[in-house]
């Protein structure tokens, strides 16, 4: 499959000289389903706030769709779905329905466009029945699905989950693992950053490590996971039985 | 995390709720500049109706207790302010300060004045969506000229998205302070430097990652909005409107 994203020797520097990226380089495929792994301050979310140009790079360059990000950055915004950790911070909308609606009302559709696409959304999250809730009063994995409604209702091909799990429960997570992989089953590149490995990892293929800002570890999960403690990152417990028997929905 | 604050929309399909916001602002301004002139009566005949609607449509300010203090409080400033500064028949005196007969029914007319324009502001808070009331001021703003209509109606929209936002994190910061024994503190200058600098700061990170959000989907100031058409009944709750205004400004 053709890369959906290209990244080349990305290098960003904060304001205060810190170096959060020393020179990235990644291709993505489309379809495929990645989780970028490491400890705080590795460098994950600097990594992913590239990709839809909230974060703009001291040098090299990112490519969405064979397009620059910061070229176009509205066009990388619409294809690159961002799902941030704090799903509260990520509630714009009034109720549900108003939430989902805010991105297809940023790219100035009709009104019927985005009233077809909210109810769209909704729909693929199992949400419609919640549409006129104030999303606050929603439970935690509600409102994780609800982030994924508001950036599938701009019909991305490219999702990019920051750390979903966070301060879920049980449930919540089950809510969460199920919608990613549905979305992956239907055709959605994944990119899912975690320092919790043992939630997804059977479901992934391809596994990142990042330290220092840098990649040190690509490949398939099945391989690099035993050395996951180098990287900060907890090693699953039950590897004995193989990846795949680690899958939280079994 | 259930309801925070009371100053937020909350979805319903009341006739406030389904009224063409350019009408609920122009009453809004009509009848809070007839709360300056009314005579008590007239307040009165603007207070318990608004208070009725309010009940019906459900959206009557429901602000905790502990938050309506802070209101209380500015309330009780005002009226002793009056009472002792109105000349009048003495009807208290503590040390210098005299408080007037006249001085205490000023006091009260201009805490009921007060209230009942926090009480129309609530209300239409509550019952009108922010991307409306963006439309609705844009609409007024758009034939008056140098004025840049979308930026101050999106400006206006913004504010009232980020006040139950801050109202979130005074209550959170409040609470974190209170969980540590702050109130053992008497020093109010202590209390306000210690309650202000967090609470800032909270709020500007709060709104920081609120924005982020926003512009990851795609967040332009010029964007759809909602669609406002007024009909008959709208007209008519205009029309309802002025010839209460009329009355109140006789009575």
């Amino acid at each position: 499959m053709p890369a959906i994203i290209q990244i080349e020797n990305l290098v960003h520097r904060f304001a205060d000289g810190t170096v959060g990226l020393g020179g990235v380089s990644l291709e993505v495929a489309e379809g495929a389903f990645v989780i970028i792994a490491g400890a705080n301050g590795s460098g994950k979310t600097t990594l992913l706030r590239h990709l839809n140009g909230l974060l703009r790079p001291t040098s090299g360059t990112v490519r969405v769709g064979g397009v620059s990000v910061t070229d176009n950055v509205l066009r990388a915004r619409t294809l690159v779905g961002m799902m941030f950790q704090d799903a509260d911070s990520q509630i714009v909308g009034e109720t549900v329905y108003a939430d989902v609606a805010f991105g297809p009302e940023n790219l100035k559709l009709g009104r019927a466009e985005i009233d077809r696409r909210v109810q769209e959304a909704l729909a693929a999250t199992g949400l419609v029945h919640l549409a006129e809730k104030r999303p606050h009063l929603l439970s935690g994995g509600e409102k994780r699905r609800l982030a994924i409604a508001g950036v599938l209702a701009m019909q991305p091909r490219v999702l990019v989950f920051d750390e979903p799990f966070s301060n879920l429960d049980y449930p919540g997570v089950r809510q969460v693992l199920e919608q990613i992989l549905k979305l992956h089953r239907s055709g959605q590149t994944i990119l899912l950053t975690t320092h919790d490995l043992e939630k997804v990892l059977a479901h992934a293929d391809r596994l990142v490590f990042m330290r220092g800002g840098r990649i040190e570890g690509d490949g398939p999960p099945h391989v690099l996971v035993a050395g996951a403690e180098a990287y900060g990152v907890k090693r699953p417990r039950v590897l004995g039985c193989g990846v795949k028997a680690l899958s939280w929905l079994n | 995390m259930a309801e925070l604050t009371g100053f937020h929309y909350r979805p319903g399909s009341s006739v406030l709720h389904r009224l063409d916001v350019r009408m609920k602002l122009a009453l809004l301004a009509v009848f809070s500049a007839a709360c300056l002139h009314a005579s008590s009566a007239g307040l009165l005949l603007l207070g318990l109706p608004l208070l009725a609607t309010a009940l019906i449509s459900r959206v009557a300010p429901s602000v905790p207790s502990r938050e309506l203090r802070w209101l209380g409080l500015l309330l009780g400033l005002v009226f002793v302010a009056r009472a002792v500064s109105t000349d009048g028949t003495a009807v208290l005196s503590m040390g210098t300060f005299v408080a007037s007969r006249e001085g205490v029914a000023d006091g009260l007319k201009v805490c009921l004045r007060l209230i009942l324009v926090f009480l129309m502001g609530s209300m239409f808070v509550a019952s009108t969506r922010p991307g409306e009331v963006k439309a609705g001021v844009q609409w007024f703003l758009n034939p008056v000229p140098f004025v840049p209509a979308e930026r101050t109606a999106t400006m206006l929209g913004l504010i009232v998205r980020f006040i139950p936002l801050i109202l979130e994190e005074v209550s959170r910061t409040t609470d974190a302070q209170r969980a540590r024994a702050v109130e053992n503190r008497r020093n109010p200058v202590y209390r306000m430097v210690t309650f202000g600098i967090p609470l800032l700061r909270r709020i500007f990170e709060t709104s920081d990652r609120l924005v982020l959000a926003m512009e990851a989907r795609g967040y332009a100031e010029s964007r759809t909005g909602p669609e406002i058409k007024a009909g008959r009944r709208d007209w008519a709750a205009l029309a309802a409107g002025g010839g209460w205004l009329a009355l109140i400004l006789v009575v």
